[in-house]
């Protein structure tokens, strides 16, 4: 999922993924891997910060990995994580759509694109031909409304995905045939994965 | 005493209720409408409304604060400062109603509150006072005696109207040269403004520190003066930042200041706590300025340096006791102590108030940090009263560590929902002008205008970036008790675009 986030006049797109119970968050070129943790409304975010793309499995290293440092704790066994920088944010809405984020306590003012027109852009990328049913955020197969063959609505509901811990349901925006179901329930999907097509 | 009402809100009355719970003392707390869940009103044994929100309405109401302590059978009153702190009406009604005023007499606040009484005072105690003329001089004085006046003074020297305010009928005067068209233009200025042309002359003190000498004084006789405080940073002459002891005073100095405040307090029989405020000049002379007659707002400080709980001792003075302090003790500080006034204050719009609700805080501790303050998670800032929220001190046993734990301090500070002065607190600490501790009255002031509003939270790369990330993902996970901004989750907004479009 892309958010637009702008700071002090500048845009920035922000890709967010969700890897396991970690968000990986590019932008600039660079990806983040962070770890964030609620405790009374307030976030402790861990990031580790990768300006490339990371080739092979993801192991233990330094939190910025281009830094290799020698001696790096993989041999300690499973369950250490890597080195992490720790922040502590907290959010308040200011001004009109604008949010402040406190970040170690200095407060930065941002404002973030409405997600509509992130999901709006997606949509119209899928394009006119056969009507795809995609994943908009990373998440679970609960349950499949329709299986090939099936006649459905506009609006109609055609799968369940649960992400997050709610459950979402997703509509064909027109009516037609399904004649593709790519995934099974109980599997879990990234943002953007076809999941049904119509026809 | 046992009891004592508290007739005051925010963190001074929160100070005040701790004095008295140390001591095994009750507690009254008053309140206005929309003081019913401020934390004094939580933390005090009793509780009694007494009205609006308005200040004139409640907190500056004497008769309901008197009818409140009675109704509680309250024998002492403290009244913390601003609000009726140096209202000698309300101390002689306090008096009257057989109830202990925690402070001077009525008489000696009259007498000291009075700018031209309390300049006579100090004469009379021979301390030094800015130069100037001590009668009016009218229209009939000729400019050739004025200008005799002013020579004896010294320049430069303002002119001031005696009925004057608001800079009107003022005029700087740095030489002789200046004298005649600038008395012409004072006068003229005060006629059309006040309908009086009289004016005065005093010497303009150049780029002086704020100076302050801790006093209290019991019914026995005693006065004891404390280690100086300095309050030099200040903005639109409202300190924001004071330290003790001052880093231009030695100890030589500090004893002559110490003993002429007080002299000028032994000279009107003062008792309970008190500040003698004075200026010092770049050549180290010190000119008496005012006398506040309460506890100050920048009393930890002193509190700090000394060991001695200053609200403690004016309840124990209230009630008779004598002045069983080391009068060593409190003249020479240990370390020192640095204090900021947290303000609920837009530091970034020119300071502007910035009331509401407290979403989250987090306050500093540690080695050597001290916060005095009325606020709390999910508390109210309201916008009828001084939005101080806290005083943040910090100890350290030198100036450089105390000023790397005040550092610290804010560092840790967050106030969220509300903004706060902590940003500038956090610039201010890092000025070479004020690690190096040069600073006068009007440098605030100054380099504030010369930084023409630039932000006091440098723009950095790394800060900016963990914003943009925290808020990307704050946006993807959508509506709930963390997300103050967005209602619609990403999947209802995905859904309703793809049904938008059929």
């Amino acid at each position: 999922m892309t958010v637009h986030v702008d700071v002090g006049g500048r845009r920035r797109a922000v890709d967010v993924r969700r890897d396991g119970d970690r968000f990986l968050v590019s932008f600039d070129g660079r990806q983040h891997e962070v770890d964030v943790k609620v405790i009374n409304g307030v976030w402790s975010m861990l990031v580790e910060t990768v300006t490339r793309p990371v080739t092979g499995p993801a192991k233990a290293g330094p939190y910025d990995r281009n830094n290799a440092r020698a001696g790096s704790p993989e041999d300690v066994g499973a369950g250490f994580s890597r080195p992490t920088r720790s922040y502590e944010i907290a959010f308040s809405p200011s001004a009109e759509g604008r949010l402040t984020v406190h970040v170690d306590g200095a407060p930065v003012e941002v404002s973030i694109d409405q997600i509509r027109r992130a999901g709006a852009a997606a949509a119209h990328a899928a394009g006119d031909g056969p009507q795809r049913v995609t994943a908009p955020m990373p998440g679970k197969i609960v349950k499949l409304l329709v299986k090939p063959g099936d006649k459905v609505q506009a609006r109609q509901g055609v799968i369940v995905v649960e992400a997050m811990k709610m459950e979402n349901e997703l509509r064909a925006r027109a009516a037609g045939t399904v004649s593709e179901v790519r995934v099974a329930e109980g599997t879990s999907v990234e943002a953007g994965a076809i999941l049904v097509v119509l026809e | 005493m046992r009891r004592i009402l508290v007739a005051n809100r925010g963190e001074i009355a929160v100070r005040v209720i701790r004095a008295c719970r140390d001591m095994g003392i009750e507690t009254v707390a008053v309140y206005s409408d929309c003081d019913r869940g401020a934390r004094h009103v939580r933390l005090a044994d009793e509780a009694v409304h007494i009205g609006g929100n308005a200040p004139g309405e409640s907190y500056l109401r004497v008769d309901r604060i008197v009818h409140a302590a009675r109704q509680t059978s309250a024998d002492g009153v403290h009244p913390g400062y601003g609000f009726l702190a140096e209202n000698e009406e309300f101390a002689a009604a306090c008096r009257d109603a057989g109830l202990t005023f925690i402070g001077p007499t009525p008489d000696a606040i009259a007498l000291m509150g009075s700018k031209t009484a309390a300049r006579q005072a100090a004469m009379q105690a021979g301390v030094p006072v800015v130069p100037g003329t001590e009668e009016p001089l009218g229209a009939d004085v000729p400019e050739v005696a004025i200008a005799g006046m002013a020579e004896r003074i010294g320049y430069p020297v303002m002119l001031k109207a005696v009925a004057g305010g608001g800079g009107k009928g003022m005029r700087l005067v740095t030489a002789a040269a200046e004298l005649s068209s600038a008395t012409r233009a004072a006068r003229s200025e005060a006629q059309a403004a006040f309908g009086d042309p009289a004016i005065y002359l005093e010497r303009r003190i150049t780029r002086p520190r704020h100076i302050e000498i801790q006093l209290l004084g019991d019914r026995h006789g005693t006065v004891l003066p404390f280690v100086e405080r300095e309050c030099s940073i200040q903005r639109r002459h409202q300190k924001v930042i004071e330290e003790t002891p001052s880093p231009v005073i030695d100890r030589e100095l500090r004893l002559r200041m110490a003993s002429d405040a007080a002299a000028i307090a032994r000279s009107v029989g003062y008792t309970n706590a008190g500040t003698i405020e004075f200026l010092l000049d770049e050549q180290g002379h010190y000119y008496f300025l005012e006398m506040n007659t309460r506890l100050q707002v920048e009393h930890p400080i002193t509190e700090m340096v000394t060991g001695i709980d200053l609200v403690q001792w004016q309840i124990r003075i209230a009630r008779g006791e004598r002045l069983a302090v080391d009068a060593e003790a409190a003249i020479t500080p240990r370390g020192h102590a640095i204090e900021c006034r947290v303000y609920a204050e837009d530091a970034d719009a020119g300071f502007m108030p910035s009331p509401g609700r407290i979403a989250a805080l987090r306050v500093p501790g540690g080695p050597g940090i001290r916060d005095d303050s009325g606020a709390e998670a999910g508390g109210e800032v309201p916008i009828f009263y001084d939005p101080l929220i806290s005083k943040l001190v910090a100890w350290g046993a030198d100036r450089s560590q105390a000023i790397a734990r005040m550092r610290r301090a804010l560092g840790e500070y967050d106030v969220v929902g509300i903004k706060t002065s902590i940003p500038f607190f956090r610039w201010m600490l890092q000025q070479p002008d004020f690690v190096e501790a040069r600073f006068h009255t009007a440098y605030l002031d100054e380099v504030l205008r010369t930084r023409a509003g630039e932000p006091f939270t440098p723009a950095e790369d790394e800060r900016i970036d963990m914003a943009v990330m925290a808020a990307a993902i704050h946006q993807v996970l959508g509506p709930n008790p963390m997300n103050p901004l967005n209602p619609m989750s990403p999947w209802k907004a995905a859904a309703r675009a793809e049904g938008l479009r059929g």
